[in-house]
C-alpha cells in the first residue's frame, strides 16, 4: 500500500555511480557484490565489502537508502557463500536485502531480523498466494513485480496483498519470467540462476562478414547488421529469427522499457517504488536517468504530468526505441 | 599501411603537457605513469582482476602508430607499437584519439560509442567489459592517466577536455543520425 | 531389478482431448511407466478444452496401477487460473507444484516439485521437503552431478531427472504463437495447437536452436540423457522423466526401462532413440554440466 511518497529505486553498478545517482536524487539505490551472488555479475562491476560499507556511509549521509542484491540462487554445497553476502550486507548497514532463493531468505530471515527483505523480480512472485507464501514464511515487506503485469493486474495485487509493491519503470526489459529462463545456459553452459549472468560477454563475438556483421552468442547467431548500422549486443531473447516461415524479433523487438509516462497510473494502483534498472550502465546514462525521472515523480507527487519525461529520456535507451511495455495489455 | 616515423607524435595540445621526464620516449613514460596510478588507486586494479593481466591493443585510427596496454597495476607494461600487431593481444579497441582519451574520464559513453560504430573492439568481449567497468568507476582525468599534478594537471585537464568536448559533440551528431526511427 | 523409477511428464503441448485420451490409453495398457502426471501446465487458456477428458484418462490410468500425479500451471495469473490451483490442491493425489502460488493451497499434503519451481541447493529443497515435497524434479539446467549433491543432502526425499524430451527453458507472459500470427495472447485462436511439439525457431543462418508452444520456449534439440543406472544410483537419483512428444512413447518409455534396468546400455538406448520420430536431434548437455545443446555422447 503506499500512503506517502513514492520512492525512486536506482541502479549502482560501481561506488562512482552510486555516489552519482545518490547526487542526482535517488531515494534509495541498489547494488550487488563482486561475485555470482547478484544477478548482474559482469567483469568488472560490482562492490567489495570495503566499498560497500563506503557506499552506506556515503548514502546514508545523502538521505538515500542502500537495498543489496543476493538475488541469485545459491549453487548446492556452496550455500555459505550467499549466507555470508547477507551477512556482510547486514554488517554494512544497509536498508534492505534482495533475495529470491528460498535458502537466502530463510537465512536472513532467522539471522538478521533488524534488515528488510525484499522479494526479487527473480523469485517471479506475481499472484497473491504466491506473494502470501514468501511474507508469511519469511517476512518479506516488499515485493519486485516481475515486468509482465499490466496496471489493472498490479491495482488487483495491491487490493488483495499486505506488503509494498515495487515496479520497473524504465531500462532493459526481460521478455520472460525473470528467474526462469534457461535460454542463456542452454546456448553458453552460463545463466541467471547458475551464474548470475545472461548472454555472458565471453560467449560474445561480432563476426564482419562481406556484407554485415552478424552478432553470435557461442555460435548460434543472433542478429545481423549492415554495414553503418549501429549494432547491439546479441541478448539471446533479443534476437531475429526464423519460425513459421517468417523471420522478425520474434520474442521481442529490441526495445527498451520507459514507463515514464505511467507514473501517476502506477501511483494509483498503488506502487509504493519504482525502479530503474541498468547497473551496467555509466554513470552519465544513470544520471540523467534519474535526474529526469527525480524530476517526473516530483511532478506527479505534486498532482502534475510527467509527459516532459519521455523527451528527456529519448535519447538514452538502446536503439532509441521504447515501449511501455506490459503495463499495457496490448503487449501480450 | 601507414609508416611510423622514429618519434611517434601525438596531437600538440597533449604533446605540450607532458611531465618533467618529458624526454622518455612514449611508451617507458606511459608506463610510469600507469604504475605510479597503480600505487596511488590500487582498488582500480582489483576491480580489473584477473584481466589485469590481459593485453589490450589501443589503435587510434588518426594516428600513425598504436599502443599494448597489460594494465597489472605496479607491473603494468605500455608499447608503443605498429598497428599490425594486434594478434598477440586478447583484445583490440580502434578509434579516434580524443574519443578513446575521453572514454577514459566517461565524457563519452563507451556503450554508445560502441554501439554507433565509433569505436570498434573486438577479441575477448569480457575483458573489454572488465576495463570498460573499472574506468566507469575510476572518475579519471587525463592528469591523472599522465601523473601529473598541480598546476600542470589542471592545465592538461582543461586543454584535453576542452578538445574532447568537440570530440563529444561530433560524437553525439553522428550517433543521432544512426539510431533508427521510432 | 534396479531401483529407478519412471515418470511420464505432463504434456506440455495444446493436444486434443481425442489425441489425449489415445495417447493416455496406450500409456495405461503398454508402457512400463510408474508414475504419470496429467494436467496443464503451460497454458491456462486450454484447460476448457482437457479438462472434460481427465477423469476418464485418470481412471483408466489408475485401473492399469499407474500412480497417477496432478500437475499444476507454472505461471498461473486469473483468478480463475489462480482457483484451479487451489482445486487441484484439495486432491488426496500428488500434486505437482510449478509455481509458489500452489504452496500454500497445498499445506499439509504432499507434493512434487516440477521443473519450474527453483530448486537449486539442499537449503531449499530442505525447507520445501519439511512443508512435504516427496518428490523434487529440479530445474532442467542443473547437471546430474548437482541434483545429486542436492540428493546425498537430502536422503529423505527423491530426487528426478528430465532425462527425454525437448527442454522447458522459459515462460513468458507473451504468447508467441499468437505473436507470430499477428495476434495478441487474450485473442489467440489456439493456433498452438498446430504444433504437437512444438514449433521450431532457426536462426538467421539456419541453425537448429529453439522452439515455441505458446508462452513457452524449449530447446529445438531432445534432451536424451540416457544415463546408465550405475550413475543415477551412486548419486542419490531414483527417479528419471520422460517428457512426452508424438513419438512412440511407449517405445521411449520401453527403451528407459530397459536402461534402468541394465538391459540395454546407454549408446544403445540413444541409438534406439534417434530412430524414433524426434522433433530436434539428440542433445544431453546440461546433465554433464555443459552448454544444454551440446550433443549426446557417452558418459
Amino acid at each position: 500500500m503506499t500512503s506517502g511518497r513514492m520512492e525512486l529505486v536506482c541502479p549502482a553498478g560501481t561506488p562512482a555511480t552510486l555516489r552519482a545517482a545518490v547526487q542526482a536524487g535517488a531515494d534509495a539505490v541498489y547494488c550487488g557484490f563482486r561475485d555470482e551472488t547478484n544477478a548482474r555479475n559482469f567483469p568488472g562491476l560490482n562492490f567489495s565489502g570495503e566499498e560497500l560499507a563506503e557506499a552506506v556511509r556515503f548514502a546514508h549521509d545523502h538521505g538515500s537508502k542502500v537495498l543489496v542484491a543476493i538475488n541469485t540462487f545459491a549453487r548446492v554445497n556452496d550455500v555459505d557463500l550467499w549466507k555470508k553476502a547477507a551477512d556482510t550486507a547486514a554488517e554494512c548497514g544497509a536498508n534492505a536485502i534482495i533475495a529470491a532463493d528460498i535458502a537466502v531468505l530463510d537465512h536472513v530471515a532467522k539471522n538478521h531480523k533488524q534488515i528488510r527483505l525484499h522479494l526479487s523480480v527473480q523469485a517471479a512472485a506475481a499472484t497473491p498466494e504466491a506473494i502470501g507464501f514468501y511474507a508469511d514464511s519469511f517476512g518479506v515487506r516488499r515485493v519486485v513485480l516481475p515486468r509482465v503485469l499490466s496496471v489493472q493486474e498490479i491495482a488487483a495485487l495491491n487490493r488483495a496483498i499486505e506488503v509494498e509493491t515495487e515496479a520497473f519503470v524504465f531500462g532493459g526489459l526481460c521478455v520472460m519470467i525473470e528467474g526462469r529462463c534457461y535460454l542463456s545456459s542452454y546456448a553458453t553452459g552460463k545463466s541467471p540462476n547458475l551464474n548470475g549472468v545472461c548472454s555472458p560477454p565471453e560467449m560474445v563475438s561480432y563476426d564482419d562478414e562481406p556484407n554485415s556483421t552478424a552478432a553470435r552468442l557461442s555460435g548460434f547467431t543472433i542478429d545481423r547488421y549492415e554495414p553503418g548500422e549501429p549494432v547491439g549486443y546479441p541478448t539471446l531473447c533479443k534476437g531475429k529469427f526464423k519460425a513459421g516461415g517468417k523471420t522478425s524479433y520474434l520474442f521481442e523487438d529490441p526495445v527498451s522499457l520507459n514507463a515514464g509516462g505511467m507514473i501517476a497510473g502506477l501511483k494509483a494502483a498503488g506502487v509504493t517504488a519504482l525502479k530503474i534498472e541498468g547497473r551496467q550502465r555509466g554513470k552519465g546514462y544513470v544520471t540523467e536517468v534519474v535526474r529526469a525521472f527525480r524530476k517526473a515523480v516530483d511532478a506527479v507527487e505534486q498532482g502534475g504530468d510527467a509527459t516532459e519525461i519521455d523527451r528527456i529520456l529519448a535519447s538514452q535507451s538502446e536503439g532509441s526505441r521504447q515501449t511501455a511495455g506490459a503495463y499495457s495489455k496490448k503487449w501480450r | 599501411m601507414m609508416t611510423i616515423s622514429t618519434e611517434p607524435t601525438l596531437p600538440a595540445v597533449i604533446r605540450h603537457l607532458f611531465p618533467p621526464f618529458a624526454g622518455l620516449p612514449l611508451g617507458p613514460l606511459l608506463t610510469l605513469s600507469l604504475r605510479s596510478m597503480a600505487r596511488r588507486q590500487p582498488r582500480l586494479f582489483d576491480r580489473l582482476g584477473e584481466h589485469r593481466t590481459a593485453c589490450y591493443f589501443i589503435d587510434p585510427v588518426d594516428l600513425a602508430f598504436a599502443f599494448t596496454v597489460v594494465p597489472d597495476a605496479e607491473r603494468s607494461i605500455v608499447r608503443v607499437v605498429r598497428k599490425s600487431e594486434a594478434a598477440t593481444s586478447s583484445v583490440q579497441i580502434r578509434g579516434p584519439i580524443l574519443t578513446l582519451l575521453s572514454l577514459l574520464d566517461g565524457t563519452l559513453d563507451g556503450d554508445a560509442l560502441f554501439f554507433s560504430r565509433i569505436i570498434s573492439i573486438s577479441g575477448r568481449t569480457e575483458a573489454v567489459l572488465a576495463l570498460r567497468n573499472t574506468i566507469e568507476d575510476a572518475e579519471l582525468s587525463p592528469a591523472d592517466l599522465l601523473g601529473l599534478s598541480g598546476f600542470l594537471a589542471r592545465l592538461a585537464d582543461t586543454g584535453i577536455l576542452g578538445a574532447l568536448s568537440v570530440a563529444r559533440q561530433m560524437a553525439n551528431r553522428n550517433s543521432r543520425r544512426e539510431a533508427p526511427g521510432a | 531389478m534396479s531401483g529407478i523409477a519412471l515418470t511420464l511428464g505432463p504434456v506440455f503441448f495444446h493436444w486434443s482431448p481425442g489425441l489425449l485420451s489415445d495417447f493416455y490409453r496406450r500409456i495405461a495398457d503398454e508402457a512400463p511407466i510408474d508414475r504419470v502426471h496429467v494436467g496443464e501446465v503451460v497454458c491456462g487458456k486450454r484447460m476448457p478444452f482437457s479438462d472434460p477428458v481427465w477423469p476418464e484418462i485418470i481412471e483408466r490410468l489408475e485401473r492399469a496401477g499407474k500412480e497417477v500425479v496432478l500437475s499444476t500451471l507454472a505461471a498461473p495469473a486469473t483468478v480463475r487460473e489462480r482457483r484451479s490451483i487451489e482445486d487441484l490442491c484439495g486432491d488426496d493425489r500428488l500434486v505437482e507444484i510449478n509455481d509458489a502460488t500452489a504452496l500454500p493451497s497445498r499445506a499439509g499434503k504432499p507434493f512434487v516439485t516440477g521443473p519450474f519451481l527453483n530448486v537449486y541447493n539442499e537449503a531449499s529443497a530442505r525447507f520445501l521437503i519439511q512443508r512435504g515435497a516427496r518428490t523434487i524434479c529440479p530445474p532442467v539446467e542443473l547437471s546430474l552431478a548437482a541434483v545429486g549433491a542436492m540428493a546425498g543432502a537430502c536422503p529423505e526425499s527423491e530426487f528426478e531427472v528430465f532425462v527425454f524430451g525437448r527442454l522447458p527453458l522459459a515462460l513468458s507472459g507473451r504468447c508467441y504463437h499468437a505473436r507470430i500470427h499477428g495476434l495478441h495472447k487474450d485473442s489467440c485462436q489456439f493456433t498452438c495447437e498446430k504444433d504437437p511439439d512444438g514449433l521450431a525457431v532457426d536462426t538467421l543462418d539456419d541453425q537448429q536452436f529453439l522452439a515455441i508452444n505458446g508462452v513457452q520456449t524449449l530447446s529445438n534439440q531432445v534432451q536424451a540423457f540416457c544415463p546408465a543406472p550405475a550413475d543415477l544410483i551412486s548419486r542419490g537419483v531414483r527417479r528419471i522423466r520422460l517428457s512426452p512428444h508424438t513419438c512412440d512413447m511407449v517405445e521411449v518409455a520401453k527403451t528407459h526401462r530397459a536402461l534402468a534396468d541394465g538391459r540395454e546400455d546407454p549408446e544403445a538406448a540413444r541409438f534406439i532413440l534417434s530412430c524414433l520420430d524426434l522433433p530436434g536431434t539428440l542433445v544431453d548437455g546440461y546433465a554433464l554440466a555443459k552448454p544444454g545443446w551440446q550433443a549426446a555422447t557417452s558418459i
